[in-house]
């Protein structure tokens, strides 16, 4: 061991205890969040740390920046093997996995570290020109603070450009000490050898070694505070993570009403789950979720990066005071971007709060739950569970919510439906049509094979109340032995729910369990969304297990099986623009099914999709409650949303949910235009011999 | 202020009422029940009232059976203090024999004001309130559509046909509360919970004897089905004739 | 035989119409009590006896003329002790009023001084032996109860319109009543604002107007304006998408997300009828619709529709309610 190796030891504990205390205190950050069981399902959690974190799955979503990243991100897990044999090599000069590995293996770990370098310097290259010279508007907005990332990014380039550098000066001494599979260090090395002699350039080598080794620790310490914090918690915030499964995608959890606490739901930091503060580690800034948010395109204040960044910055301020944190001198700049907030006392911290002093109601009640922000996020945030839980705290502990919803919480409490109709009139769609009760159908002893959950949409919407006829008439012709509840249905709560009562919820929702039960329901179909989510992955938190169809995919089935007894498809060809509903696609990724139904049905449809589609495309604005308010801030979701199907130039439009019916109908009407709006059932039923 | 606001249990407005089998009753399967909502006006503007004056006691009351007590609780989870419940096996119709349980309780509270719903959605009667300030001598003001207080005086808006009064008065007074006043909040599950502990006393209704009962209640005959009585403004002095004649709103 | 006191309400120094209808109800009560007298009590200022006559074109036998100052407004604690002193002093077997703004605090007032028996809002009444029957509309007129009070007197005020006032000319009698002065603390009436200025409110209004998107701009809201003042004092309300787009302010928003509204006439102008629209409106006592597509909605809770173009249809509609109201 030279001096150098010692002076090297020395640097490499203090840098390497500096960043294990940075670290331990980031953890004893997270544990002033409430605990969450986040380690069942081990092989899914694996699963979606391949997925999602090693093969970037999600990052491949954006053309540009995906394959860029990836590279970067593949480039680094390559390089870690290196750096860790250079960190070796500066205490103990002898080691080196050359005699660790067989021959062959580690030809190709030295030559991809030669060729990863080249490949990550051009890759961060270009990331750097993307961010000073073509600003992607998605990384701008939410007051983001850009150095960091310049920072970061030079960082990287600088740690390439030495090890390449030394590796080189290296060969320029000594062109034996590496082998020829280092393509591009051989060159540079010998167009250094003709320029100087082998001591220069050894004396070089070990000016870039040193760099290059105090440029990796000092990176590694930089990390805790800055953003790029992601490039350590981004797998595991993938790990724990479930917005990607495990448990039921998009399904809210469910919560203890009858504890004992002051507060219910999140009004600051020490309410969230760990797993919502991790999420505050991880965020990359990328603005992919912000992007693809239908409220924020539309010109509302709520972003869902801001949320994420935001439950962070309050972190940052919040859990050094909570935690009596001994390292507070220095503190992670990781809540930049509040800069008042920075110098305040602690009084002052334990003043702030997450709600209304970084994010405002406005913000939360503009989501429509869409769950385009959570399929965005690359590294699996879930930010749908922040606001989720945010206004859960607004509506039960200070009754803080849009004007427009208390009279539908009242009439959900009183009519069971979140409009003021009368129970009594629930199956006034049925008249001339001679659809059994449920109780009727056990009054004469029988007992049906489905229940058709009509929904309160489909049992009082003028419009809607099409769509049930229309999907009556096809169990009919089908012969399907069916019945309905009639009277006796009333909203299982999942509005109630979305907009953050989950006291009203609960009630409803275990009604309705009682009385599936009561008439022993096993399979259900229903052709709302929302009920379709909320019976098929909600209500089993409550013991009420049933088999939920939604109609497209029970219309697709006996389509397969054929059992439509359709008549044979003449006329012209119909060009037709699905728009998937939030709930059927991001949140139960049925995608092909209602789209199959229309097809089987009316082969001479041809379906054009528009740019938005599928499980990226944009809500219609009638989600997570958003029905029931007013819609005074920005363009209307529904009016963004119709413009983009119109402009396909389909001579009709498609649903499959009542809301996104009345969300479009009134889109098309507001634009002017007469094409009409079709729910898959109409058009299947429009096929159905006289 | 000490306030008092008297309530009445009544069922949903969007039912569709069916008559009990007595005919002097409507059938209550499946209705739901809950504050009446001029009740619900009242108990809010107490709680205003309050919050403004900074302290003070609201006290809610009830006459009926011992279901009255879950409408109770439910004002206290609006924020009202304390309930008492005048025991009762039904709310007599006759609003001057329910005045005089008010009266006989209320007498001896010390409120500072006293309000009412300006009636109840059942019975649709407007009595029970302003029968209770005469029984109690207090000055009365019938369906407020405003109403604020300062010091020892209240101000309030009363709306006429086509025109509306201002009001000032003296305090102890009775107040029957209209719409416009104060939109009831919603209760937090914080309130509901807080609810369960608060105070709420029982006793008997000292109801006076009941001189008006229900000989039979009935359904208004079936409203006429819509018609479309024509095209364009050729149909127009078909409908007003119609709003003239039949319908008689012109 | 038993005679029946009148309140003859009066506002800014004239008789108004419910005061004849309540004349009218109080004749049908005597007679079904058997055949008294209609004493009918004229409070008003100094003046108001002049009017006297009409109340007898109307059916009173005896016209109580009361005229105090105070009278020139609503004095109702002096009102109602003027009322129950007479009624007690003068043994009548019941207390008629109208179930107006005034009736509606008097009546209770007046039966708790006389420890009377009291019905309101009443739309027909009949008597047998000691017992007057009335009809009572209740649960927001969708239940009629008949009411049988036994005492006497009894406080019966009558829903304005129920009773169509009828002339049976008598010279009435014409007599002084002393106003009795009230006691204790009472209510002062700071100041009387009569409307016209600006229009009534949508929950107070009996009529109201509304327009949707078919008005097509909101320049065409002139006209809708114009309907409402045509039928005299109407409110103008608005559709979510109308207020949406800010043709209108949000405060005219009817509807689930806006105000919910059961006024006697309701005219929906080029509204479809959307669910959350007519979670608002649904309970007015009589609808009107227009709206050029005869499938829409709104046609299922009309009571008369005109299917057509709203903008050509207004005018006219205006024109002709103008018409038909001056012809009153
Ligand atoms: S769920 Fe949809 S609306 Fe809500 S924040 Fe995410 S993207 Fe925006
Ligand atoms: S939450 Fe996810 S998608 Fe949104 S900015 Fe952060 S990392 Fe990107």
């Amino acid at each position: 061991m030279t001096a150098g190796n010692i002076v090297f030891l020395f640097i490499l504990i203090v840098a390497v205890g500096f960043f294990s205390l940075n670290v331990q205190r980031l953890v004893s950050y997270l544990q002033i969040g409430h605990p969450d069981a986040r380690t069942g399902h081990p092989f899914t959690r694996l699963r979606n740390v391949f997925e999602i974190g090693i093969a970037q799955k999600k990052i491949f979503r954006d053309p540009v920046a995906g394959p860029m990243h990836a590279l970067i991100f593949w480039g680094f897990m390559v390089l870690t093997a290196g750096t860790l044999e250079i960190l070796i090599a500066g205490v103990y000069p002898a080691f080196s996995f050359e005699a660790l590995l067989p021959k062959t293996i580690y030809t190709v770990y030295s030559a991809s570290q030669d060729m990863f370098a080249v490949v990550v310097l051009a890759a961060v290259s270009f990331a750097l020109y993307r961010r000073m010279v073509l600003h992607p508007r998605r990384l701008d907005g939410d007051d983001l603070e850009h150095t960091d990332a310049l920072i970061i990014l030079s960082m990287i380039a600088g740690l390439m450009i030495t090890l390449l550098l030394s590796n080189a000066f290296m060969l320029a001494a000594f062109p034996q000490a590496m082998g020829p599979e280092k393509v591009v260090s051989h060159q540079l090395g010998s167009a250094f050898a003709h320029m100087m002699d082998p001591r220069t350039a050894l004396a070089r080598y070990h000016i870039f070694w040193w760099a290059h080794a105090l440029l990796i620790l000092a990176f590694l310490n930089y990390l805790p505070y800055s953003k790029h914090l992601h490039v350590i918690t981004s797998l595991i915030n993938v790990y724990f993570s479930n917005t990607s499964g495990p448990g039921v995608k998009g399904a809210m959890r469910s919560m203890d009403l009858e504890a004992d606490v002051e507060s219910f739901g999140a009004s600051d930091v020490e309410q969230l789950s760990w797993k919502n503060l991790l999420d505050g580690y991880s965020c990359t800034e990328c603005g992919r979720c912000t992007a693809a948010c239908p409220a924020n395109i539309t010109g509302k204040l709520l972003s869902p990066r801001k949320i994420v960044i935001n439950t962070r910055q309050r972190l940052m301020e919040k859990a050094p005071v909570m935690t009596g944190d001994r390292m507070d001198f220095m503190r992670p700049a990781l809540s930049h971007g509040v800069e008042s907030y920075e110098a305040a006392t602690s009084d002052e911290v334990l003043g702030h709060r997450l709600l209304d002093s970084y994010i405002t109601e406005e913000e939360l009640w503009a989501c429509t739950s869409c769950r385009a922000c959570v399929v965005e996020c690359p590294v699996s945030i879930d930010q749908l569970d922040i606001i989720n839980e945010m206004r859960r705290n607004l509506v039960l502990t200070e009754s803080r919510f849009p004007a427009e919803l208390q009279p539908v919480f009242e009439s959900l409490e009183r009519n069971g439906s979140p409009w003021a109709f009368s129970a009594a009139d629930r199956a006034g769609w049925t008249e001339g049509l001679d659809i059994p009760t449920m109780a009727q159908m056990r009054e004469r002893g029988e007992k049906p094979d489905i229940l058709f959950w009509v929904g309160c949409m489909g049992s009082f919407d003028d419009r809607a109340k099409k769509i049930t006829v229309a999907f009556a008439h096809i169990l009919r012709a089908c012969g399907i032995n069916f019945a309905i509840l009639g009277q006796e249905e009333a909203c299982h709560g999942d509005p109630a729910r979305r907009m953050g009562n989950e006291y009203l919820y609960q009630i409803l929702a275990k009604n309705t369990i009682e009385t599936l039960d009561r008439y022993e329901v096993t399979t259900i179909v229903t052709h709302c969304p929302h009920c379709f989510h909320q019976m098929g992955n909600e209500l089993p938190q409550f013991g009420g297990n049933y088999e939920v169809i939604h109609h497209s995919t029970y219309i697709e089935r006996l389509l397969q099986d054929a059992r439509v007894p359709l008549r044979s498809a003449e006329g012209q060809k119909l060009t037709v623009a699905y728009h998937d509903s939030c709930y059927l696609g991001r949140y139960n990724d049925v995608y092909d099914a209602p789209r199959q139904a229309m097809k089987r049905a009316l082969p001479v449809i041809e379906l054009i999709e528009a740019p938005r589609t599928k499980d990226r495309g944009l809500c219609c604005g009638a989600g997570g409650g958003r029905m029931f308010m007013e819609e005074n801030t920005g363009k209307r979701i529904n009016a963004e949303r119709t413009e983009e199907l119109l402009a396909t130039g389909a001579a009709a439009l498609a649903v499959a949910c009542p809301f996104c019916m009345t969300m479009l109908t009134d889109g098309v009407k507001a634009n002017g235009s007469e094409v009409p709006v079709y729910d898959i059932s109409e058009i299947v039923a429009g096929q159905l011999q006289a | 202020m000490k306030i008092a606001v008297c309530m009445k249990r009544t069922p949903d407005s969007e039912s569709r009422f069916k008559i009990a089998a007595s005919s002097t009753a409507i059938d209550e399967t499946g209705l739901k029940f809950d504050m009446d909502d001029f009740a619900g006006y009242a108990v809010e503007a107490a709680l205003q009232l309050n919050e403004k004056a900074g302290g003070g006691e609201t006290v809610v009351y009830a006459v009926g059976p011992d279901n009255v007590q879950e409408t109770l609780r439910k004002a206290m989870s609006m924020g009202v203090d304390r309930a008492v419940h005048l025991k009762a096996d039904a709310v007599p119709v006759d609003g001057i024999a329910v005045a005089k349980a008010l009266a006989a309780e209320l007498k001896t509270g010390g409120y500072d004001l006293i309000l009412f719903g300006k009636h109840a959605f059942d019975s649709s009667a407007g009595v029970v309130g302003t029968a209770t300030a005469e029984l109690l001598g207090l000055p009365c003001i019938t369906a407020a559509s405003q109403l604020s207080v300062d010091g020892g005086t209240g101000s309030a808006r009363r709306e006429l046909e086509g025109a509306a009064e201002i009001l000032s008065f003296p305090l102890p007074a009775v107040v029957t509360i209209d719409e416009g006043v104060a939109r009831p909040r919603y209760p937090s599950l914080k309130g509901i919970m807080a609810a369960k502990k608060k105070p709420m006393e029982t006793k008997p209704a000292q109801l006076g004897s009941a001189r008006v009962t229900i000989q039979k209640m009935e359904l208004p005959p079936e409203r006429p089905a819509g018609r479309i009585i024509g095209e364009g403004s050729a149909a127009v002095p078909e409908l007003v004739k119609l709003l003239q004649n039949e319908a008689k709103v012109l | 035989m038993a005679n029946v006191l009148v309140f003859a309400e009066t506002r800014n120094g004239e008789i108004r119409k419910v005061a004849l209808e309540a004349v009218t109800a109080a004749r049908k009560l005597a007679d079904a009590t058997g055949g008294g007298e209609v004493h009918a009590v004229l409070a008003g200022p100094p003046g108001i006896g002049e009017k006297a006559p009409l109340l007898g074109t109307y059916g009173a036998d005896v016209v109580l003329v009361s005229e105090s100052a105070d009278f020139a407004r609503f004095a109702r604690e002096s009102l109602a002790a003027t009322m129950a002193e007479r009624a007690r002093s003068g043994g009548y077997r019941a207390v008629v009023l109208g179930f107006s703004a005034q009736g509606r605090d008097l009546g209770p007032r007046v039966a708790a001084r006389l420890d009377a028996p009291i019905a309101t809002d009443v739309i027909d009444l009949s008597a047998a032996g000691d017992t007057i029957t009335v009809k009572h509309p209740a649960y927001a007129n969708k239940v009629i109860m008949t009411l049988a009070i036994s005492g006497s007197p009894v406080v019966i005020s009558v829903r304005p319109s129920a009773f169509t006032a009828v002339q049976a000319p008598k010279a009435a009698r014409v007599d002084t009543l002393v106003p009795v002065a009230a006691q204790g603390a009472t209510v002062t009436v700071v100041d009387v604002k009569e409307g016209a200025k600006g229009r009534p409110d949508l929950g107070e209004a009996s009529i109201i107007v509304s327009g949707g998107r078919g008005l097509k701009a909101p320049e065409n809201f002139k006209l809708v304006e114009a309907l409402a003042d045509a039928f005299g004092n109407a409110a103008v309300g608005a559709t979510r998408a109308v207020t949406d787009d800010g043709w209108r302010p949000h405060s005219d928003q009817i509807g689930q997300t806006g105000r919910q509204v059961s006024p006697d006439l309701y005219v929906a102008l080029g509204i479809s009828g959307a669910i959350q629209h007519l979670a608002g409106m649904r309970t007015s006592r009589t609808i009107v619709a227009i709206n050029k597509d005869k499938e829409a909605p709104i046609f299922k809770v009309a009571d008369y529709g005109i299917v057509g173009d709203v903008i050509e249809i207004l005018p006219v509609l205006t024109a002709a309610v103008k018409a038909a109201r001056e012809g009153h």
